[in-house]
């Protein structure tokens, strides 16, 4: 059974993985706002017909 | 000619009514502001905005003067607003209460297209903010704000904002800490398993081993990171000699790790790390479900949230902007139309109209002519006038509130001891005793047995369900009464909101709803003509007064109105289809010969506006607050459960009104604002009252904050309102009376887990004195009973929320 | 700071798209034709059509062309969107997107030549493991190349989803391909026995986790919600639900080997963890369903969110399910039975098939700018489909069902009440015949679907290259700290790179383990002895003609399985077996111990029986196998392979493989004397020689033990 090591290992180095992710993305503040993405998503990603045209 | 309103239309942009149409790409628009709103998006094809929702523009009826932002300009607030620079990028946030649906957010995340230089905009939806990163070398900060304005969404710009700090990183950490607590349980529960699932000790000894140190290793950061809070609270505790929750908590915690160490790395035992974890992982649950901030409120809000951050002066013609706390004695200040008082001053020069409703909850301006002494947080409302600074901000009439004692609640706040902490004052040396008297018990019988009974004792009776019922529940009833909008600082409000035992109200604007205000005609009645006449004229002030008056003839149709006059606190008169229509105060129709004097001082609780049309006045309207809705009915119940007062910085004239509900003694007016303040500290020190302060205005605020609850009524919880310990909407008042009964019941649940949790100390502790508890029976009876309590709270605080329209 | 302009791939999603239907179809179909095959036995037309290597290629096809194509169309559709930036590299899109392709070609070559590794779901050789390494490689650094150059500050949850997948399924994929190759087109897993199916069901389980499950809850996450055009129920509860499941996921896998060899403890593990998957998997079931709340008329009207809400359903259904079949007394009955099959089936038509052709039929008109060919012909889709999946999985559950309580049944006199597991299996035929109606209806239902797809297309204008624009992120500043956070955003990415790298590290470490593994295998039974080489043959050419499709080799400790097959299995037994050959499914009986005790057959029956199986038990539904008699075995090898077990720690004598033949050539000739006997003529050489040796050894070693015992440890 000592494959169990390994898998146990790979594992729980694979959860130490996300974990670390969680806490960084945490940190830099990806979950902060709970809401908002949600909505965001559902925006078409649409043009502005010229850039140029900005007034000042 | 006259242009005639047969149904009225709904502007496309805002959705309001529209008082004169303006068609544009055959859409109607209500006003000039909205119909370039929808230009401007439209040319930068963003007409998403339209198509995400109906009608979600805010009114740009008021049109902005162009100095007003001049003070964005000032070094001094630019610094203090932008977050960061490095002289070319930018990023500022704003807090924007217009922001309500999905087209805000799709508008204001795409501002780059309509102004060169916003590189990019990120909405907070709840906390109502902009995120935005401009370029300072293209756009100024000043820029930036009158694009959102020009747009309809004015930021919300004042005092605090100057020294804002920063709320969510202490909810972060309790992400981090719950994050780790529960990978860290999730695997020792795993490694743990096969020790409840009889592990074959002899042919598989070496995976115990393995398992047991790799639980000790996963239990340190839940050990000494996740739990580092109540070891620091448990200490100051100490420090402070007195004992709390975390005490016992951190004792248990302790005697738990020290064992399973123990038990790991002399192979005699697997240990508790798996209850560790669990425990840890459900209070900082707790704790996270306890600490829930509403991020589009605050608290904390004093005059600075409501002054301007800067304001206009004038020294021998020269105009400029200088940051209100430079504001100096003898300044020459400029106030334009809806600008505020920022200090007490006299007025120097032009017709001063001001508005007080804030500060007294008085809708009704009053007029001041130059000499007169304007104090600080009316609104002018009108022309533009000159007052010169007679006290420095932080010492006026208003403002010194702050300065009295009582706002340094924080120690008053102290001085409340949660229930718990109450409980572990007796909890934590019984539970000390039991385990030192087992331990004795035990001790020249089997050492090893009195050092098991004393460790399994501490652990055992680590009160974590203890710790866990007031979180469950007063986070639960919190969540409850904000989906009522109701809104409370923090768990210890509604503890302290079970205890009180007389009320005190303010009267305008807190019983009374200063927006609604009753409206009906006095004196021969008015033709139709004569009607449309009237709202034809009025149609051109912006007096709230006139508004009123104009929003009562809904339906009638408009006359084109020429030479129309505004004579500031008096009235209004103009041509009307070839007829003289004069609107205003008695003083102003009459003449000043007649006795009486201006509308405002003849009552102050109701209004009388005169008419005159060619010459002859047919009567006048009188203006009435009314009070809220159920006022009479919550009165009634209230008065069964609490002593109710009523301080009013008006006059008496609803006295009698009123003493159908409220003892007549109980009754008091003419009170100033340190009055209230006075009179709340009166009957918390004097009289030992539980006090309840309910009021709306800044004038409240030193009552309220005295108070030892402190409830600010409001109509929109987004707008403004004087620190205090809840918020509560208008819509809310009429079912005071149950909110709190229910925050009664909570602290009744409390006490009824309480109850359970001890009941299995007890059993635990049986089993622990008696030196043979093994670790898979504390695994199970702990969450066991934390599950209890959770499920038990949560469950009860619900039904009781049911029970009491929650 | 500029505003900048880019252009979304769009190519690269419709090839995936066209990809997938297509493969789909073909899978279906493969799957329409075993299902047939069980009821017809007649129609194992030839040895590389027969049941036993069709149906890997059905779960591969299935598994890794319909859906993987399907899970790379909605990733490389969304992720461009949700990040605001095109695809890291379009020369890597579309490498991914050939050699995908190309091992799946390769896939289903191989698989009908008999070229497999005999571990279900893996069991492709080690060649194609190789490529599909790369192909994951390539996959990842694009992925990850966008996400570091991304536009949009915020990594929406759908795209924590894909990031979990891929460095899952790359762990997975490698931690089980441990493989000891001995010419290109066969190896043996480094693991044995029980090792082996512990690592097999761990990367099995998971397999379905991060490959049918979390990429596609990622896709339910960024296509419901456009499609209804609402947010998400609840954006809070998906982002504890990623969390908590990416935490319980890993540690199910156990609970496939209930009841086996496997010690208690990491059995009961596996139920726990199992039961305990219920809260995350339905917190994403009633999330998605949630988001529809009061757009139910919208539900009515638009065929893409009726297919979104059967597939959500059917995940919910089956997620359910799952936990329940790891709860031992359930599993005791469902395991190796139909019920499982009607399981899979729930999430494979329900779940992924449904959300797949919902996803296509919202994203095909978008890229081809123009409305869907015909609303008619999708609703008919739609409920042909679904009454496929009904059609398909009641049956099953019925016959699951019914053979698992017929098969554990007793006289009073305490004898078997069906001893002839035939009898069971005739028994629930009928159900057989359903499932194909139902299977055949979901296919029918998908030709409908595809056509109205094709024909959408050719009616629209493709649009290549969507254009598309937004603020560049680069040059923001994090408000609070006043930092440069896109570098925390690189970061992040990067580490979750440097976290990829690490579990292909864990690979590189194994390397190392064998040694340390083989020394540390089971104790060892010291009756159990290696295969001698013409049973080791026999073993090969039982793993290349699929045999543990049908026919598990664990006799689980239960008094019916004892008493129909004999002694219960023990770990001991299985040291040698590289790979172990458990099975999954009893569509025959068990041979775990077919070479002995009341199992025990004459080796002319094994001749007879491999010629036609229905001269020998007449309504059998074996595949015949009449090529296995008039081929010669290949003997060249069986130097090579008794080396390869040598290495693996198989206890041959030091160059035994130079004399091997000699030996398998003496035991050969037995055989051939034995079925001389009994009036069988055929040459010693013949594969179908090996084939019975192996047969005749099932079971022997633990059989000379003592039978006191047996009754004795019965649980």
């Amino acid at each position: 059974m000592s494959v169990l090591f390994i898998l146990i290992g790979a594992s729980l180095l694979l959860a130490i993985g996300f974990l670390i992710a969680f806490l960084q993305s945490v940190k830099s503040g990806q979950f902060d706002d709970d809401y908002t993405p949600s909505v965001r998503i559902l925006f078409e990603n649409d043009l502005k017909s010229s850039p140029a045209k900005t007034k000042k | 000619m006259t242009k005639a309103i047969t149904n009225i239309q709904h502007c496309y942009h805002c959705g309001e009514d529209c008082k004169e149409e303006i068609h544009f790409n055959d859409k109607t628009f209500c006003c000039q502001g909205c119909k370039t709103v929808y230009e401007v998006l439209s040319e930068n094809n963003l007409c998403n905005y339209y198509d995400l929702n109906n009608t979600p523009g805010t009114s740009l009826n008021r049109e902005v003067h162009k100095t007003r932002f001049a003070y964005l300009d000032d070094e001094l607030v630019k610094s203090k607003l932008i977050q960061f620079t490095d002289g070319k990028i930018s990023t500022a946030t704003f807090y924007i209460p217009q922001i309500h649906c999905s087209s805000c957010i799709y508008l204001l995340e795409n501002l780059y297209r309509l102004k060169q230089g916003i590189s990019r905009s990120n909405v907070n939806f709840m906390k109502r903010e902009v995120h935005i990163t401009f370029d300072n070398s293209i756009l100024s900060l000043r820029q930036v704000v009158e694009l959102l304005v020009s747009i309809g969404y004015e930021p919300n710009i004042n005092l605090n904002d100057l020294e804002r700090k920063e709320k969510s990183d202490h909810i972060r950490r309790y992400y981090l800490k719950i994050g780790i607590a529960f990978f860290a349980f999730g695997n020792i529960m795993l490694l743990s398993f096969p020790e409840y699932l009889g592990i074959n000790a002899l042919t598989e000894s070496p995976f115990r081993r393995f398992f047991g140190y790799l639980n000790f290793v996963l239990a340190l950061p839940v050990m000494f990171y996740c739990a580092s809070e109540f070891f620091s609270s448990a200490y100051n505790a100490l420090k402070q000699k007195t004992l709390n929750m975390d005490i016992p908590i951190v004792l248990g915690i302790i005697a738990m790790f020290a064992r399973s160490t123990y038990e790991i790395f002399s192979q005699t035992g697997a240990g508790y790390f798996d209850t560790l974890g669990s425990l840890i992982l459900l209070m900082l649950i707790g704790r996270l479900f306890q600490n829930k901030t509403y991020d589009a409120l605050s608290f904390e809000r004093d005059y600075k949230s409501y002054f301007p951050i800067a304001v206009t002066t004038v020294n021998n013609g020269i105009e400029s902007s200088i940051p209100l706390t430079k504001v100096r004695v003898g300044d020459r200040l400029l106030l334009r139309n809806q600008e505020l008082v920022p200090a007490d001053s006299v007025l120097i020069k032009g017709k001063g109209n001001i508005d007080y409703s804030f500060v007294t909850g008085e809708a009704t301006p009053l007029s001041k002519a130059s000499g007169d002494v304007i104090y600080a947080g009316g609104k002018h409302i009108g022309a533009a006038i000159e007052v010169e600074v007679t006290k420095e901000v932080s010492h006026s009439y208003l403002t010194q509130l702050w300065n009295d004692a009582a706002f340094n609640k924080e120690n008053a706040d102290r001085q409340i001891t949660s229930l718990a902490t109450q409980v572990s004052k007796w909890f934590t040396p019984i539970v000390i005793g039991i385990a030192t008297a087992a331990m004795l018990f035990w001790w020249n019988k089997d050492l090893h047995k009195a050092l098991n009974a004393f460790t399994s004792v501490l652990i055992i009776t680590c009160p974590c369900a203890l710790a866990l019922s007031s979180p469950f529940t007063l986070g639960n009833v919190l969540r409850r009464l904000s989906r009522n909008k109701v809104y409370l600082k923090n768990a210890l409000v509604i503890e302290k909101m079970a205890r009180i035992n007389s009320i005190v109200f303010d009267k305008t604007g807190t019983l009374t709803n200063t927006k609604t205000a009753s409206i009906d005609f006095h004196g021969e009645a008015l033709t139709p003509y004569e009607l449309q006449l009237v709202k034809s004229l009025t149609y051109h002030s912006s007096h709230p007064l006139s508004r009123k008056v104009y929003d009562l003839l809904k339906e009638v149709k408009l006359i084109d109105t020429t030479d129309f006059k505004e004579i500031e606190g008096k009235g209004i008169e103009g041509w009307v289809d070839e007829n003289c229509v004069r609107i205003g105060s008695k003083k102003y129709l009459y003449g000043d010969n007649s006795g009486s004097s201006s509308p405002i001082s003849d009552f102050r609780h109701a209004s009388k506006i005169y008419i005159g049309i060619n010459g002859n006045i047919k009567g006048f309207f009188l203006i009435k607050n009314e009070y809220r809705k159920g006022f009479g009915n919550l009165m009634t119940t209230l008065r069964n459960k609490f002593k109710l007062y009523v301080v009013s910085g008006d006059n008496d004239a609803e006295k009698n009104f009123l003493g159908q509900y409220i003892s007549a003694d109980n009754l008091i007016f003419h009170q100033q604002p340190a009055d209230k303040l006075m009179f709340v500290k009166e009957l918390v020190e004097q009289k030992h009252e539980q006090v309840m302060m309910v009021g709306d205005g800044l004038n409240d605020a030193g009552a309220l904050k005295q108070a030892n609850v402190g409830l600010a009524i409001s109509d929109n919880v987004n707008n403004f309102s004087p620190a205090c310990d809840g918020i509560i909407e208008a819509s809310g008042f009429e079912r005071m009376d149950q909110m709190l009964a229910y925050a009664k019941d909570g602290v009744k649940i409390i006490i009824a887990s309480f109850g359970i949790s001890l009941v299995y100390n007890l059993v635990g502790i049986y089993l622990a004195v008696q030196g043979t508890m093994s670790p898979i029976v504390a695994a199970i009876i702990m969450p066991l009973s934390s599950v209890t309590i959770i499920s038990f709270t949560t469950l009860s605080s619900s039904l009781a929320a049911k029970r009491r329209g929650y | 700071m500029e505003v900048e302009k880019f252009k979304y791939d769009n190519r690269i999603v419709r090839n995936f798209g066209f990809a997938s239907f297509i493969w789909g179809l073909v899978g279906m179909l493969v799957g329409l034709i075993i299902a047939l095959q069980l009821i017809f036995p007649q129609l194992n037309l030839m040895e590389y059509l027969a049941f036993g290597r069709l149906r890997p290629l059905h779960t591969n096809a299935v598994i890794f062309a319909f859906v993987g194509n399907g899970i790379f169309m909605g990733v490389y559709y969304a992720l461009p969107r949700l990040t605001k930036t095109p695809m890291w590299s379009k020369a890597l899109s579309n490498i991914h997107f050939w050699m995908w392709q190309f091992i799946i070609v390769c896939a289903a070559l191989t698989l009908v030549l008999g070229i497999t590794t005999g571990k279900e779901y893996a069991e492709l050789e080690w060649p194609i493991d190789i490529l599909i390494t790369l192909v994951w490689v390539v996959f990842g650094v694009n992925m990850f190349g966008t996400i570091l150059t991304r536009r949009e500050r915020h990594l929406y949850v759908a795209i924590w989803f894909f990031i979990a997948t891929w460095i899952t399924v790359a762990m997975l994929h490698i931690v089980n391909s441990f493989e000891l190759p001995i010419s290109l087109f066969k190896s043996y897993s480094l693991y044995a026995g029980v090792q082996d199916a512990l690592v097999q069901w761990w990367y099995g389980h998971n397999a379905v986790a991060f490959f049918l499950t979390t990429p596609y809850l990622g896709l339910m996450y960024y296509f419901l919600p456009k499609a209804a055009g609402r947010p998400v129920y609840s954006y809070r509860l998906s982002i504890i639900h990623f969390w908590a499941l990416i935490f319980l996921y890993i540690w199910a896998g156990p609970h496939h080997l209930l009841y086996t060899a496997l010690p208690d403890w990491a059995q009961s593990l596996g139920t726990v963890f199992s039961v305990m998957l219920i809260m995350p998997s339905w917190g994403g079931m009633i999330n998605g369903l949630l988001t529809l709340r009061g757009a139910w008329d919208k539900v009515r009207d638009d065929v893409v969110l009726k297919f979104y809400v059967v597939a959500v359903t059917a995940y919910g259904m089956s997620t359910f399910e799952g936990p329940m079949l790891s709860v031992k007394s359930v599993n005791a009955i469902s395991h190796f039975t139909d019920w499982t099959i009607a399981h899979v089936h729930v999430g494979a038509l329900g779940w992924n098939g449904f959300l797949t052709f919902g996803i296509l039929f919202w994203i095909i008109p978008k890229m081809f700018r123009t409305e869907l060919y015909s609303r008619k012909l999708a609703n008919i889709h739609f409920w042909l489909g679904t009454l496929g999946i009904l059609f398909y999985a009641i049956p099953m559950y019925i016959a699951g069902f019914t053979q698992a309580l017929m098969l554990k049944q007793f006289t009073p006199e305490g004898n078997l009440l069906y001893p002839n597991f035939l009898d069971t299996l005739t028994n629930v035929m009928p159900m057989y015949y359903m499932r194909a109606f139902g299977g055949a209806l979901y296919l029918i239902a998908a030709c409908v679907g595809v056509y109205n797809l094709v024909k959408t297309a050719a009616q629209g204008s493709f649009l290549a290259e969507e254009e598309a624009e937004a603020p560049a992120l680069s040059g923001e500043y994090h408000a609070h700290s006043g930092e440069h956070w896109h570098r925390w955003i690189e970061r992040k990415p990067v580490q979750m790179l440097v976290v990829a790298f690490i579990m292909v590290a864990i690979g590189g470490i194994i390397e190392f383990i064998p040694t340390f593994l083989i020394k540390s295998n089971i104790p060892t039974i010291a009756s159990v002895k290696p295969y001698t080489p013409l049973e080791l043959q026999g073993r090969d050419i039982y793993v290349r003609e699929g045999c543990y499709v049908c026919h598990s080799q664990m006799v689980r400790p239960f008094r019916s399985e004892v008493a129909r097959y004999g002694e219960y299995s023990k770990a001991g037994e299985f040291v040698y077996d590289h790979p172990f050959q458990w099975g999954s499914k009893r569509t025959g009986p068990d041979l775990a111990r077919e070479g002995v005790g009341n199992a025990k057959k004459r080796d002319s029956w094994h001749y007879n029986h491999m010629e036609d199986p229905r001269q020998m038990s007449p309504g059998s539904i074996m595949p015949p196998y009449p090529h296995l008699l008039d081929r010669d075995l290949d003997v060249s090898n069986t130097g090579a392979k008794i080396r390869a077990m040598q290495t693996l720690g198989v206890p041959y004598p030091a160059g035994y493989d130079k004399i091997a033949n000699d030996d398998l050539e003496k035991q050969a000739q037995q055989i051939q004397a034995s079925l001389k006997e009994d009036k069988i003529q055929t040459s010693e050489k013949k594969e179908i020689i090996a084939l019975i040796a192996y047969l005749q050894r099932l079971g022997k070693d633990v059989y000379s033990q003592t039978a006191s015992e047996q009754t004795s440890e019965l649980k």
